[in-house]
């Protein structure tokens, strides 16, 4: 994940994929991937390369939920939704980092040093509730940790 | 048995034997998600270091889970001679030099981490693994290579049995599949339990070509991972079912449909399929049979409608994965519009066992109408988070009792989720209800793909009933205003209940919405309203309480609840002071006090000062008796 791409670098590396075979999502993960988002450039040249329009291609990105229209932020809390987690308090702590990270559900600071966003359960239930800063997991936490985690993160330069 | 097969399977079975007489001992460590997130990979580190700091000459391996998710790290160790294994458990990286030095440098175990013996005999102090409550009643036969073999190597399930299930199937011929799996009575694991004999059959009388099979990977149920277990665990066995499936249905290509929040499960099935590839099991002329089949796996992009088959077939086309108008079905018109044939997990991975031992004894594991045995994960209110493959037929008292550890706290259950957001709720005054199709049915909920969920007083059902339609709220596609907008308009309602506004009428609106929902497409509009028509009619007292009282006994919801400070005069009330997010907790000469405004009820502080502040209902209940 770097600089901006240019029209040729997504061209490039999205050109193995064909139109009428199901190459849509891969080609997006590929971009995801490589770039972090996907770019308004980036859903016109998957468009071009899958031979139909820009449209249908930014239906499918904001139809699925991983994928992105923003670049992610540095440090990215995920949530868990799960059922499990929400027993062991997780709306409580959704509140809770809602507010001390001045962010909804899906939203990024400013500057994108930081970022709230929804999980799915993946059956780490056994250390529910948890979130997943950067992809690696904090179970049972209390809303005071998850409010210790947030200010932390919010410091962090 | 066809020659070029039988030379692979021999090969791999002489180098499980050669590296077992290896002379060296072997710990195995199971590495999956659930353990990761316990910290198997720091576990793993720390042996090599033991190892490498006390010169042991040790071989290191990875496996798939024992189901004891709850208590990863876990692994095994086997001792040099390779007669003697041990399982143990929450090995965390702390605890690795302890457990080596006690059994490989002194030769013996540490009991105060084993779980159970599993080659050997048992001791005083660590009995048989086949003994362990934990594994009485289980039959492990999906899973019998978890815990044993690396996932990541078709040598390990080649020398386990692997593909001789496809050996016979090559023998066997189409028709004959088809029969044997009819004949099993292997029913379609998502939870529909539609025989997946027929469904095959279907698509192998079908005139289009090519066809094509899908895998349902894509688990989106919250609280099931029953999936997972298996394609981190053992990948190669919904290989082989897959490669079975297309001779009995004659298909070309087969879709593995995984969602992306699993990626070590899209890594494992990535090397399965390639490692299958290499080994001449995929791709043109199988084997020299003149069979050509391949797999793709396909990862999804998150959303739930996906695991819908139709709208998964919508999300491989390159569409948004919105669930079709059906007819026509997969099996006429699929991907591509051509026949189509989508199967769940575990339904394909039953093939190979069924073509390797026969129907007969596939089926006869126990007297339930539902054959065969069937994966679960319990979660929630429990002590223990695991994942057990059952035959049908246990009551869901006893699996909770001796799988799941019971309830986690002196809680009384208050009920349970038997298969997903859109399968209801159950009160535990029928906790004895078998884990098979029928009771489900017959109270209009269903067992889906096998995350049962389990809950005790300290949840609200209300609130329960807000979380699962606010989720199908979330993942409905759009195509249908009942669905759409019943699930709206029923979050809307459930949330002005919850903060203290429900009124007359409410419990019409929501049996007006429970009628009209299922007006709708695809099963997920149809089955959005379970949990709200199941909670009115079990739960209806907290429900009449939520409405006319104003009062929420569970003490959940927002709306109805308040934290106040008790006690002055606690060193603690400045730490809660401090924590609090909104600023709420206001102090004036030493005494605090919470203003209700801002308070947004996340509780830190009553985490932080508990014998000093108090969760109570808002408006006190009326005197008046009902
Ligand atoms: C909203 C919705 C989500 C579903 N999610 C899944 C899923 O994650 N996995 C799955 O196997 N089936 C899921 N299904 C069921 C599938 O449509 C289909 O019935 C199933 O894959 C058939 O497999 P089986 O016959 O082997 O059980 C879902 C159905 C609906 C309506
Ligand atoms: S019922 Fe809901 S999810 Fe299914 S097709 Fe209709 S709107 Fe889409
Ligand atoms: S519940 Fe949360 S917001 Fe309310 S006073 Fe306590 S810490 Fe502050
Ligand atoms: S509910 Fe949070 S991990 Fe399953």
């Amino acid at each position: 994940m770097g600089a901006e791409p240019t029209v040729q670098e997504l061209r490039n590396l999205v050109a193995e994929f064909e139109p009428g075979r199901g190459h849509l999502l891969p080609a997006l993960h590929r971009v995801q991937e490589t770039y972090g988002y996907i770019s308004r450039e980036a859903i016109e040249v998957v468009a071009g390369q899958l031979d139909t329009t820009p449209a249908l291609v930014y239906g499918c990105v904001t139809f699925y939920a991983d994928f992105r229209t923003h670049r992610p932020p540095q440090t990215e809390i995920a949530w868990c939704s799960g059922p499990a987690c929400r027993l062991a308090g997780g709306e409580r702590i959704r509140e809770a980092l809602e507010h001390t990270l001045e962010l909804p559900l899906g939203g990024h600071s400013e500057d994108d040093r930081y970022g709230l966003h929804l999980g799915q359960c993946v059956g780490t239930c056994h250390e529910s509730p948890q979130v997943w800063v950067n992809g690696e997991v904090r179970g049972r936490l209390t809303a005071a940790d998850a409010i210790r985690l947030a200010r932390e993160v919010k410091a962090a330069e | 048995m066809n020659a070029r097969l039988q030379s692979i399977i021999d090969d791999a079975r002489k180098a499980w034997t050669a590296e077992r007489a290896g002379g060296r001992a072997k710990i195995t460590v199971t590495l999956d998600t659930s353990s990761i997130a316990r910290g198997a990979e720091q576990t793993i580190a720390a042996i090599k270091e033991v190892a490498a700091k006390k010169s042991l000459d040790i071989d290191i391996g990875i496996t798939g889970s024992w189901g004891l998710c709850w208590a990863e790290p876990t692994l095994t160790v086997r001792t040099a001679a390779g007669t003697r294994t041990v399982l143990y458990a929450n090995v965390t990286a702390d605890r690795v030099e302890e457990l080596l030095e006690k059994t490989v440098v002194e030769g013996g175990d540490l009991p105060s981490l084993a779980v159970g013996v599993v080659e050997g005999n048992a001791t005083a102090a660590i009995p048989l693994l086949s003994e362990h409550p934990f594994m009485q009643g289980q039959v492990r036969r999906l899973m019998a290579n978890l815990g044993t073999t690396d996932p990541e190597n078709i040598d390990h399930y080649l020398a386990h049995g692997g593909y001789e299930g496809l050996g016979r199937a090559f023998e066997m011929g189409a028709e004959a599949i088809v029969k044997e799996v009819l004949d099993s009575g292997l029913g379609g694991r998502a939870g529909g339990g539609f025989p997946a004999g027929r469904k095959w059959d279907f698509l192998r009388t079908a005139t289009a070509e090519p066809r094509y099979l899908v895998c349902n990977a894509d688990e989106g149920d919250p609280g099931a991972w029953v999936n997972r277990v298996l394609m981190e665990g053992d990948p190669q066995l919904i290989v082989e079912g897959m490669l079975i499936a297309a001779l009995a249905a004659n298909a070309r290509w087969g879709y593995i449909y995984l969602r992306y929040e699993y990626p070590l499960a899209v890594r494992r099935m990535q090397l399965a399929v390639d490692q299958a590839r290499q080994k001449g099991l995929l791709g043109e002329n199988i084997l020299g049979t003149g069979k050509d089949f391949d797999l793709i796996v396909f990862k999804g992009a998150g959303a739930y409608v996906c695991g819908e088959e139709t709208g998964l077939i919508n999300s491989i086309d390159g569409y948004r994965g919105m669930p079709r108008i059906k007819p026509p079905f997969p099996a006429q018109a699929g991907l591509w519009n051509k026949p189509t044939n989508v199967n769940n997990v575990e339904s394909y991975a039953n093939a190979p066992l069924i073509m390797r031992q026969g129907s007969a004894w596939w089926s006869s594991v126990s007297d339930a109408k539902e054959k065969g045995t069937k994966m679960f994960t319990f979660s929630g209110a429990v002590k223990q988070a695991c994942c057990v493959e059952l035959p049908f037929g246990p009551k869901v008292r006893d699996v909770l009792m001796q799988y799941a550890g019971g309830p986690a706290s002196d809680r009384p259950m208050k009920g349970f989720q038997p298969g997903g957001p859109l399968s209801g709720v159950v009160s535990a005054d029928r906790l004895d209800l078998t884990l098979t199709l029928d009771p489900y049915r017959e109270l209009g909920l269903f067992l889906g793909g096998g995350g049962i969920v389990f809950f005790d007083e300290s949840a609200c059902t209300v609130d329960l009933c807000r979380y699962f339609l606010s989720f199908a709220e979330d993942e409905s596609c759009g195509r249908c205003t009942t669905c759409r907008g019943g699930t709206q308009r029923a979050v809307e309602v459930l949330r002005r209940i919850q903060s203290g506004g429900g009124h007359d009428g409410d419990f019409e609106r929501l049996e007006g919405l429970v009628r009209w929902l299922v007006y709708s497409n695809c099963f997920h509009g149809q089955f959005a309203m379970t949990t709200v028509k199941t909670a009115l009619k079990q739960f209806r007292s907290e429900w009449i309480e939520h409405i006319e009282e104003k009062r929420c006994r569970a003490r959940v919801c927002p709306g109805l609840v308040a934290y106040q400070v008790r006690a002055q005069g606690d060193p603690k009330l400045a730490e809660a002071k401090e924590i609090c997010p909104t600023g709420a907790i206001i102090e004036a000469n030493g005494k605090y006090e919470i203003e209700d405004a801002p308070c947004i009820r996340c509780g830190a502080c009553r985490e932080v000062a508990p014998s000093a502040i108090e969760l109570r209902d808002l408006v006190m209940a009326p005197v008046a008796a009902r």
